[in-house]
C-alpha cells in the first residue's frame, strides 16, 4: 500500500500542472483581459496609457511566459498580487479561507453525520412511514435550489421572527468567535440542507444493498444481534459510496458554495472566485483552482486508501 | 418661368431647412440613411417601454441633455408612430431580409425585457434585429472605429444599446467628433465638429449652452442616436436618518453634501451608527477613477473645491479657501485652507497637490472630464511624454498654486470639485501606472470627514470621523458600510432588516420592493444619465 501511495503523490504533481496549465489557457482565450474589466465600457480611455498599465502588470507577455511566471511563484510560495488592486493573494487566503472553512466545514460534517443516520434509519426502515417521509424530505432537499432555501430561511428567520442576522459574518462589535455564531447557523444549515438530501439518498440505498448481501444473510445466521448485524457489518460496507460521496464533496472547502455566499454576504472563497473570473484577475483564479485541484486529487488517494481499509476486498494497486 | 423659379426657390428652401439630413444612404451602410434612423426612433414607443419594463422609474428622452437648463425646445420628440416608421422605411428601400445586430453590455434581467420589446417593436415595422450581451473587452468592441471615417465599420454591431452618465454636458457630445474611437457609430461632419469645438472653447456658460443644445438638436434632426430615457437615481433613507437639512444631489458625483451634519437615532448602547453599503470588497478604489460613485470615498477624501449639488458651479471652497478664474479663463489660482489635516495629523501641502497632479496625469484611468482638465495645462504634454520633469504651467507660492492653461477648458473649475490630492508620502516609489496597485487601498489615509477605523473585505468597512477635519467633527459615531459592487444585489434584503441607513440605486426591482418598507423613504434624483441606442453608421 504504502508503494502504491508514493506512486499517488508522484502523479499529483505533474496532473495538478497539467490541471493549472488547461485552466489558464482556457481563461487566457476567453475575451478581454483584467485591464479591459477595469474600464467603464462607455469612456474611451488613451490606447497608449492602456498599453502601459497591461504591460506593467506583464498582461502583454506571451501566454506560456505569464504561465510560467505565476507556475515558478507559485512553486516557491509566492501566489502574487490582484491584478485589479495589487492585494497580495497570500493575504487574500488568509481573510477569505477561514470563512469558507468555517461554512463548508460546518455543512459538511453535519449533512454527513445527518444523512448517514437518516439514510440508515431509512434502509431499516424499509417501506415504512419514516421511510417515505425521510425520502419525500430527501427529494424536496435535492430538488429546491439553495438560493431558495436561503431565501425562505432570511424571510421567516431573519426578517420575521428576527432570530438570527440577515447575513454577513462578522461586524466591529464582535469580540470574540462565539459572537458571530449566529451569522453562521443559517448558511450553515441551508448548505447543509441539500448535502444532506445527496448524503441521506446514498445512504439508504448504499445500505439496501449491503443488507441484501449474502454475508449479512451469514452474519444473522450465526445468531448475532440485529443492530449487530446492521451497524457493525452492513453499515460498515454501506459506508463506502458515502465516503466517496462526502471525499468530492472536499474541494467545495476551498472553493465554497458560491451561491450560499452570495445569499448571506459570506465573504468566503466562493465570491472572491466569481469575482474574479468576472474580472479575469487570473492570478486569483489560479490560485483558487489550484488549491481545488491538489485537494481533489488529495482526496482522491485518501478515498481509494479509506475504501481498502474499510473494505477489505478491494486491494489497492492491484 | 416664373413657376420655374417659384419652383428652384421652394426646392432650395426645402433643402435648407433640412439642413443637413441627407435622405439617402451614404455608403453601403443603410444605417446611414436618415430615413432608416428616423424610421427606428418612430418604431420605438418609449412611453410605454417606461411605464411597463421600467415601471414608471425612468423619464422620457428626446434629447441626449437632461431636461433643465440645457434642454432645447426645439427637438423632435419622435412620437410612436408605426405607420411612419414603415413609410420611411419604403422611401428609403429598407430590404426586410436584413437582420441587424444589437449589442448592450447590462446583464440584468430589465434590458433582456427591454431588448425583447425593441426587437417586437422593430419587427413590427419590417425590422429584423438580434440582440446579444457583449463581454470581454466591451469598451474595444463598442469603441473601436475604422481610421479613415469613410473606411469600413471594424465592427459587426448596428445598434447598441447603453448610457452616458456625465458630469459635464460636453460628456455627451465630445466623442462625436470626427476620428474620435466611440459608440456613436457616427463618422463625423464638418458642421458637427465645428459645435463641438464650440461647445469646448468657452468660459462663458451662455456661450456653451447655446452650442451644447445645436448639438443635441443637430443629433435629434438627423437621428444620429436615439435616446431613450432618463433613468433616475434614488436616494434610499432610513426614517432613522437625518440629514438636518442638507441638500440631495448627484450621488454618482462629489457634491457638498455635508455628511458631518448628518445624525442618526442612536442605538441601545446610545450609540450613532449609520448603515449603508458599497464598501470594498478587495480594496479601496482610487478617487479619480469613479468620481463620487462610492460613498466610502465620498466620506474619506475632501477636494480642492465643493461642488453644488447638481454639479451647476461651485458651492464653496474645500481644502482650497480661495479660487480665482482670470478673465481669459486660462489661469487659475488657488490658495490652501490654513490648518488642513491628513487624516495621520500630518498638514496637507502645496507639495501634496502638485504631486497629486502631476501623479493624476499618468495614471491609465483618470477620469475623462478630469483628463481634459489636467491635459490642458501648460507643458502638461511635455511632462507626460517624459521631457519636462515637472508641468510647466504650475507654479506655487507660499499658500497659493497657480495653473496656467494651453486652451481654455470650461470646466476646469468642475474638474477641481471632483479632485483631490493624495498625500504624496504614502507613494514614494510607485509607479503612477500602477497607483491602484499601491498597499495604500488596503486602508488609506484620506483628508474627509470619516476616516478607515477597519476594513474587512468583503464583509464591512467601518468609519468613524476624523477630529481633524475642516468643517468639524461628524456627529454620527461611526458608519458600517456593507461590502457591495455597483448595483448592489443584497442592498433591499439589509433595508429590510433595518440595516440600511442610506444607499443609492437605479435598480427598478428593488424600488418596487423598498416602496413597500413603510420606514424607508424614496428620493428620486434627476441626475444627467441618459439610456441610448447609438447606431452605427460607418460603411459595411
Amino acid at each position: 500500500m504504502l508503494t502504491y501511495i508514493i506512486r499517488r503523490i508522484l502523479i499529483i504533481v505533474p496532473m495538478a500542472v497539467a490541471v493549472s496549465f488547461l485552466i489558464y489557457l482556457g481563461l487566457d482565450l476567453t475575451p478581454g483581459d483584467a485591464v479591459s474589466h477595469m474600464l467603464d465600457p462607455t469612456r474611451t480611455v488613451d490606447p497608449e496609457k492602456l498599453a502601459e498599465l497591461r504591460h506593467a502588470l506583464g498582461l502583454d507577455s506571451p501566454l506560456i511566459v505569464r504561465y510560467w511566471i505565476w507556475l515558478t511563484g507559485v512553486l516557491q510560495g509566492h501566489f502574487g498580487y490582484t491584478l485589479t488592486g495589487g492585494v497580495p493573494i497570500s493575504s487574500l487566503l488568509v481573510d477569505r479561507l477561514p470563512a469558507t472553512l468555517e461554512l463548508s466545514g460546518t455543512a459538511l460534517i453535519l449533512s454527513t453525520i445527518l444523512g448517514s443516520i437518516l439514510g440508515t434509519i431509512s434502509a431499516l426502515r424499509r417501506g415504512s412511514a419514516t421511510d417515505n417521509v425521510l425520502t419525500v424530505v430527501g427529494m424536496i432537499g435535492v430538488s429546491i435550489p439553495e438560493f431558495f432555501f436561503g431565501l425562505v430561511a432570511i424571510v421567516v428567520f431573519a426578517l420575521n421572527l428576527n432570530w438570527l442576522p440577515v447575513g454577513g459574518r462578522l461586524l466591529p462589535s464582535y469580540d470574540s468567535y462565539w459572537d458571530h455564531i449566529p451569522n453562521l447557523i443559517m448558511p450553515a444549515l441551508v448548505l447543509s440542507i441539500m448535502m444532506t438530501a445527496g448524503v441521506m439518498r446514498y445512504a439508504r440505498s448504499s445500505m439496501l444493498d449491503a443488507l441484501s448481501r449474502e454475508f449479512i444473510k451469514t452474519a444473522r445466521s450465526k445468531g448475532l444481534p440485529e443492530w449487530r448485524v446492521n451497524l457493525l457489518h452492513g453499515f460498515r460496507v454501506a459506508l463506502t459510496p458515502v465516503i466517496v460521496l462526502v471525499g468530492f464533496r472536499l474541494p467545495i472547502l476551498i472553493g465554497g458554495s458560491v451561491i450560499v455566499e452570495q445569499v448571506f454576504q459570506w465573504p468566503g472563497l466562493g465570491n472572491l472566485f466569481v469575482s474574479a473570473v468576472r474580472n479575469k484577475d487570473l492570478p486569483v483564479v489560479m490560485t483558487i483552482a489550484l488549491l481545488s485541484v491538489v485537494l481533489v486529487l488529495t482526496v482522491s488517494l485518501i478515498i481509494d486508501v479509506l475504501t481498502a481499509v474499510i473494505d477489505p476486498r478491494v486491494r489497492l494497486g492491484a | 418661368m416664373r413657376m420655374l423659379k417659384a419652383t428652384a426657390v421652394a426646392l432650395l428652401l426645402q433643402t435648407a431647412l433640412m439642413g443637413t439630413v441627407y435622405a439617402q444612404a451614404l455608403n453601403g451602410n443603410p444605417m446611414s440613411d436618415v430615413r432608416v434612423r428616423q424610421a427606428i426612433a418612430y418604431a420605438i414607443d418609449k412611453d410605454t417601454i417606461i411605464a411597463t419594463v421600467l415601471g414608471g422609474y425612468a423619464v422620457r428622452a428626446d434629447g441626449l441633455l437632461p431636461n433643465g437648463p440645457f434642454k432645447s425646445p426645439n427637438l423632435d420628440p419622435y412620437p410612436f408612430n408605426p405607420d411612419k416608421a414603415r413609410e420611411l422605411l419604403k422611401q428609403a428601400g429598407w430590404d426586410s431580409s436584413r437582420t441587424l445586430e444589437m449589442v448592450f453590455y447590462y446583464d440584468d434581467q430589465v434590458t433582456a425585457n427591454l431588448m425583447t420589446v425593441l426587437q417586437a417593436e422593430l419587427a413590427d415595422v419590417g425590422i429584423t434585429m438580434n440582440y446579444h450581451l457583449l463581454v470581454g473587452d466591451v469598451a474595444k468592441t463598442l469603441n473601436s472605429i475604422p481610421d479613415d471615417p469613410k473606411g469600413k465599420s471594424v465592427v459587426t454591431w448596428d445598434l447598441g444599446y447603453g448610457a452616458r452618465a456625465a458630469i459635464a454636458m460636453q460628456e455627451y457630445f465630445n466623442d462625436y467628433a470626427t476620428g474620435k474611437a466611440s459608440a456613436d457609430g457616427f463618422p463625423g461632419s464638418p458642421e458637427l465638429d465645428g459645435l463641438i469645438a464650440d461647445s469646448n472653447s468657452s468660459t462663458d456658460p451662455e456661450v456653451t449652452k447655446k452650442a451644447l443644445m445645436s448639438i443635441d438638436e443637430y443629433i435629434n434632426k438627423n437621428a444620429l442616436t436615439i435616446p431613450l430615457y432618463y433613468q433616475q437615481l434614488y436616494a434610499v433613507e432610513s426614517n432613522r436618518l437625518n440629514r438636518n437639512g442638507e441638500p440631495h444631489g448627484n450621488d454618482q458625483f462629489n457634491y457638498d453634501w455635508n455628511i458631518q451634519n448628518w445624525t442618526v437615532e442612536p442605538d441601545a448602547d446610545g450609540k450613532k451608527v449609520m448603515y449603508t453599503n458599497a464598501a470594498p470588497v478587495d480594496y479601496f478604489e482610487e478617487p479619480w477613477v469613479n468620481l463620487g460613485l462610492w460613498a466610502g470615498n465620498k466620506m474619506i477624501w475632501a477636494h480642492m473645491l465643493s461642488a453644488k449639488p447638481f454639479m451647476d458651479g461651485v458651492a464653496e471652497g474645500d481644502l482650497a479657501d480661495t479660487y480665482k478664474v482670470s478673465d481669459d479663463g486660462k489661469t487659475v489660482t488657488f490658495t490652501m485652507r490654513d490648518g488642513t489635516t491628513w487624516q495621520d495629523g500630518e498638514p496637507i501641502t502645496t507639495d501634496d497637490v502638485v504631486w497629486s497632479l502631476e501623479t493624476a496625469l499618468k495614471v491609465p484611468t483618470l477620469h475623462g472630464v478630469l483628463a481634459n482638465t489636467f491635459n490642458s495645462i501648460e507643458g502638461a504634454a511635455d511632462f507626460v511624454a517624459g521631457t519636462a520633469p515637472h508641468i510647466s504651467g504650475i507654479s506655487v507660492d507660499g499658500k497659493t498654486i497657480t495653473i496656467k492653461f494651453a486652451k481654455v477648458d470650461p470646466n476646469v473649475l468642475l474638474s477641481f470639485t471632483q479632485w483631490g490630492p493624495l498625500p504624496k508620502k504614502y507613494f514614494e516609489g510607485v509607479d503612477p501606472t500602477l497607483l491602484q496597485q499601491a498597499p495604500f487601498w488596503q486602508k488609506p489615509v484620506g483628508s474627509g470627514p470619516f476616516m478607515v477605523e477597519e476594513a474587512k473585505f468583503g464583509d464591512f468597512t467601518s468609519f468613524v470621523p476624523f477630529d481633524g477635519y475642516w468643517k468639524g467633527k461628524a456627529k454620527i459615531d461611526q458608519i458600517i458600510a456593507w461590502a457591495s459592487g455597483d448595483g448592489d444585489a443584497n442592498m433591499v434584503k439589509n433595508a429590510a432588516a433595518h440595516r440600511i441607513d442610506f444607499a443609492i440605486t437605479k435598480a427598478v426591482n428593488d424600488l418596487e420592493t423598498l416602496k413597500t418598507l413603510d420606514f424607508m423613504k424614496l428620493t428620486p434624483l434627476d441626475i444627467p444619465y441618459t439610456r441610448m441606442i447609438w447606431i452605427n453608421q460607418y460603411d459595411k
